[in-house]
């Protein structure tokens, strides 16, 4: 029963595996359930997120302490197997070019994003992180390599920035371990010489978390297929936010070294990324820009390097990888150009309401989940002391909503036009696609109304981090 | 009366000993009334959001739910206005359930009597601006479904206890507003809402500044105001923390010059949302100042006072200036709706019990004066076919129940005798002039020329000579005389009996405990940081 905990992994992982084998040498059984392929990957996620549920409460560490399941790792890995399991629910499938790819590579990512939040040193952290890093590049090529070549050289650059910094604090803290490295430092003092490959590390796993989300800003990112593009805004840019929470807990004793650099970060993640939101048009590209607004929230809440701090970024966390990694695949092609939403509202009620909710929810509109997680890390950034970078932040998340009421408008506010203007197909209406746009309503709603347990968890991960 | 008030308000250190037992109290007894009146606009909003409504074919239906959800709301309501023990000093109603007990947010619901008086009025407003939106065509359901939000919001912001809370319903409120303008608004609709949304969205940072200010001052245990408010903070702190509560406060009453929505939002929104606005939403900015602020940080509350009274006083001058220049009617009715809260502004200003207390009872005369004035005047530009007011002339005789409902919105806003606001202006000028000479003496010649603007517009406008190139005119509709007649009713109805109707020849309250009972109820704790500045 001790390896019951690695099940989910094992479950995520065999799905990956038999998607990809089963497209390559076209099995008859993949031949005949292709067009139910996304909802037997539903299936194998929610039986995944059921047994983390149920066997992940117990601490307990694997592979000479290479993997430490504790509630941090619960916390997280339930937080992305159910935006993998949303995600893949309310997405457009007839736009994806290849189906099998577009439900492997999520949820090979979704195993890297596990393997990280379980890593119980600075290999494996590193290690989920590039599988995460890669199944985004891999589902981003299919359609756009150009843009899979520039997302890989970016990520090489991040990853040989973070390893270099994390050789430096290895040879300074004698081991690799997380939880070694955190008692070698306690005694040391935030010296320049340590700084140095601290900052590399942060600005690394920032530009890592923050890179994929911006990314869509831009016209070419439009044109990566919608999952690819949720892929990369949520489950990717997770895992480096799950990497950022573990190293910035390992290297706590020195906070002194890389809080300001993480506050002026975060400021500047908070209130471009809002400002940014309403200069542009595409509802794909503003909801990636709002998602790095609330990315800042979250690198804002790891700025306090103190437990409650961290607890509620955690708790951001979940609300964030739901969110981001939902809102671009339940848009589907529609995402690419504003008119292409006109009039969704009377046309799809189900996959509006979701894109709806997942946009106001990365702004932070109250009562959604964003809101939620937003207040409390803004509890935090008050009890530290840290009130300018909550005015910024603040400032930045009324951008946002002004930014995601623009596109509400235009979903409900706004006569259908016809499909020639709309330059875009309208989403295939089934069952399961409804049924995972309402979960996606559901999931965010209940995330603010089970806030309490859920916060508490995530108060319980950070303390399993060792803060205090 | 006044008197009586003032004596009751300067005395009442302790609970009257002889409260009032109203007939049938304690028939209905619900630990949830606030939470059903919150919850259920938005369950309602929900189910109308997605009834199926092909090509409008239920928009009737949808209307009647919407309405008879707030008619059940004022029931709701009423009962809860009824059974409210009037003059003891404690919240009433309280609904306490943990949310966030790691950062200490409770779901914590309660009233007093200036919350007991904001939420009759949200429940009169609920019904007068679904009455009001009897004309929407478009997209019904969506229309509805935002609107019963928006209430929703309203009514949550006024019964919050917590300020995790209040922010939620605060914050919460800019979005379906923000959409009915966007939806239902007039030709300049973008601008209205998008500077409703960029003022509002401002104050909304404002007040989550103010309350983490005071969140961290306090320790960072708790949100729950039975626990923040009452620990005292330094007095830099307590400007600081005010400073973010007035100016989220001046952006929605609004103070100038924090009005730049006012204007575009009264032209050019839906009459429903011209209502709403208007009256509760608004008021929720001085309510606001006098529950965090007064109530809350005497020190902060002094040393803010001449700034409160100095932007109480222009914008009373500027809004009646301002309509006197203005060719566009609507414009008009927006700018002579800044003025009552203007008047409540300087109320809460002045720091006296007499002028709190005739703040908090101009909460609710202030709130019906402006979206009666407002919606007054758009309804005449919508039935005159034209808002200019170089076209509208002499129009009164061929819309008589217009013209009388405007000429009694002129005087409610004035505050004539007879009049509800007539008993909330003078307990504020009484108070006032005491302790902010200044600027109640402003405030007054605002108020004088508000009546000069009024007469100048009014005389043109209903009783000048009739312009013949004009286009056709036509007098309210049904709907229109109900929801205009309603609000103009409230104003009478409670400056005439303020204290309630009495059994024949009893003592005894007949069914209305009277809102000059109800609203003083926890008014001597507000009050008692600032008891040395009253009367002779």
């Amino acid at each position: 029963m001790k390896y019951a905990a690695l099940v989910p992994e094992a479950l995520v992982v065999a799905a990956a595996v038999a998607l990809l084998l089963g497209a390559r040498w076209r099995l008859p059984a993949y031949r005949r359930y292709r067009t139910r392929l996304p909802a037997v990957v539903a299936v194998v996620l929610l039986i995944a997120l059921g047994v983390e549920l149920w066997a992940g409460a117990a601490v307990a560490t694997y592979f000479s302490g290479g993997l430490v399941l504790d509630r941090f790792a619960l916390f997280v890995k339930a937080a992305a197997l159910l935006a993998a399991l949303v995600a893949i629910g309310a997405a457009d499938w007839a736009a994806e070019d290849s189906p099998s790819i577009s439900l492997a590579m999520p949820l090979l990512a979704v195993f890297g994003v596990m393997v990280a939040a379980s890593a119980g040193d600075v290999v494996v952290l590193w290690a989920g992180l590039e599988l995460a890093g890669v199944a985004g590049v891999a589902t981003l090529a299919l359609r756009r390599p150009d843009l899979g070549l520039r997302l890989l050289l970016l990520g090489t650059t991040a990853s040989a920035l973070m390893l270099l910094g994390l050789a430096y604090v290895y040879a300074t803290a004698g081991t690799a371990d997380l939880g070694g490295i955190r008692q070698a430092l306690a005694s040391s003092a935030p010296t320049l010489p340590l700084a140095i490959p601290v900052l590399l590390v942060v600005g690394a796993l920032a530009l890592r978390a923050s890179f994929t989300p911006l990314q869509l800003a831009g016209p070419a990112g439009w044109q990566a297929s919608p999952v690819s593009n949720g892929l990369l805004a949520g489950i990717v840019a997770a895992a480096a936010l799950v990497a950022a929470i573990k190293i910035t807990a390992a290297v706590g004793p020195v906070s002194g070294v890389f809080a300001s650099y993480l506050e002026v970060i975060s400021a500047l993640l908070m209130l471009g990324g809002g400002a940014a939101a309403l200069g542009v048009r595409s509802p794909r590209a503003r909801a990636g820009l709002i998602a790095a607004c609330q990315l800042g929230w979250i690198l804002a809440g790891l700025a306090t390097h103190y437990r409650v701090g961290t607890a509620s970024a955690v708790f951001l966390l979940g609300a964030f990888v739901i969110a981001a990694t939902a809102a671009p695949a339940v848009m589907g092609t529609l995402g690419t150009a504003e008119v292409a939403l006109t009039g969704l509202g009377s046309l799809r009620p189900h996959r509006a309401a979701a894109i709806a909710i997942a946009l106001l929810s990365l702004a932070g509109a109250p009562p959604f989940a964003g809101f939620f997680g937003e207040f409390a890390v803004g509890a935090a950034l008050a009890q530290s002391r840290h009130l300018e970078l909550l005015a910024v932040g603040l400032v930045g998340s009324t951008l946002s909503l002004i930014a995601a009421i623009g596109t509400v408008r235009v979903l409900y506010l706004q006569n259908p036009i016809e499909e020639t203007r709309r330059g875009a197909p309208l989403p295939v209406w089934t069952r399961f696609s409804a049924a995972g746009a309402v979960v996606l309503c559901a999931l965010i709603a209940a995330y603010s109304l089970f806030a309490s347990p859920i916060l508490s968890l995530a108060d319980q991960g950070a303390e399993g981090l060792g803060l205090r | 009366m006044l008197a009586a008030l003032a004596a009751g308000i300067h005395l009442q250190t302790v609970p009257s000993p002889t409260p009032h037992t109203i007939p049938g109290a304690g028939i209905f007894q619900s630990s949830y009334i606030l939470s059903l009146a919150i919850w259920i606009p938005v369950a309602v909003a929900v189910v109308i959001s997605v009834l199926p409504n092909p090509r409008g074919r239920f928009d009737t239906v949808i209307k009647q739910i919407a309405f008879f959800t707030n008619l059940g709301l004022m029931f709701i309501l009423f009962i809860a206005y009824n059974q409210f023990s009037t003059f003891l000093p404690n919240v009433q109603y309280e609904e306490k359930i943990a949310w966030l007990p790691a950062i200490g947010a409770v779901y914590h619901l309660g009233v007093d009597g200036p919350g007991m008086v904001m939420l009759v009025l949200s429940g009169l407003i609920g019904i007068i601006a679904v009455l009001a939106s009897q004309g929407v065509r478009e997209r019904v359901r969506s229309y509805f479904a935002l609107l019963l939000l928006a209430q929703a919001c309203v009514t949550g912001a006024i019964a919050a206890h917590d300020l995790f809370v209040l922010v939620l319903f605060w914050s919460a409120a800019t979005v379906p507003i923000t959409l009915l303008i966007l939806g239902w608004g007039g030709a300049r609709r973008e601008a209205a809402a998008w500077r409703l949304a960029a003022y509002w969205g401002a104050g909304s940072v404002a007040l989550m500044l103010a309350v983490m200010g005071i969140y961290a001052a306090t320790g960072g245990t708790s949100f729950d105001m039975d626990a923040v408010l009452k620990s005292p903070l330094a007095p830099r702190a307590e400007v600081i923390v005010g400073l973010g509560i007035f100016l989220a406060a001046a952006t929605r009453l609004p103070l100038f010059p924090f009005h730049g929505w006012a204007r575009d939002v009264y032209a050019e929104a839906p009459l429903g949302v011209v209502v709403l606005v208007a009256s509760t939403g608004t008021r929720l900015g001085a309510y606001l100042v006098l529950r965090l602020l007064v109530a809350a940080e005497p020190d902060g509350a002094r040393l803010l006072s001449p700034l409160m009274a100095g932007l109480a006083a222009l914008t009373v001058i500027y809004g009646a200036a301002a309509a006197l220049r203005t060719v566009d009617l609507r414009h008009a009715g927006a700018y002579l709706a800044l003025v009552p809260g203007g008047v409540t502004a300087l109320g809460l200003a002045a720091l006296t019990p007499i002028s709190l207390a005739g703040s908090v009872l101009g909460l609710f005369t202030g709130g019906l004066a402006a979206a009666l004035i407002a919606s007054a005047f758009t309804t005449i530009s919508d039935r005159a076919q034209t808002r200019n007011l170089a076209v509208l002339s002499g129009v009164g005789p061929r819309m008589p129940k217009l013209a009388w409902l405007t000429v009694l919105a002129a005087l409610g806003l004035l505050g004539v005798p007879l009049m509800a606001t007539f008993t909330s202006n003078e307990m504020t000028f009484f108070g006032a002039f005491k302790t902010q000479p200044v600027g109640g003496f402003a405030v007054a010649a605002g108020l004088a020329l508000t009546a000069v603007a009024l007469a100048v517009v009014v005389q043109r406008v209903l009783f000048g000579a009739p312009n013949t190139d004009a286009p056709a005119v036509s007098d309210a509709s049904l709907g229109e005389t109900w929801y205009l007649g309603m609000l103009a009713g409230a104003l009478l109805w409670v400056g005439i009996v303020p204290g309630g109707p009495k059994l024949p020849g009893t003592d005894q309250p007949l069914f209305d405990p009277g809102i000059a009972n109800v609203f003083v109820a926890d008014l001597p704790e507000i009050v008692a940081p600032y008891a040395g500045t009253s009367g002779p």
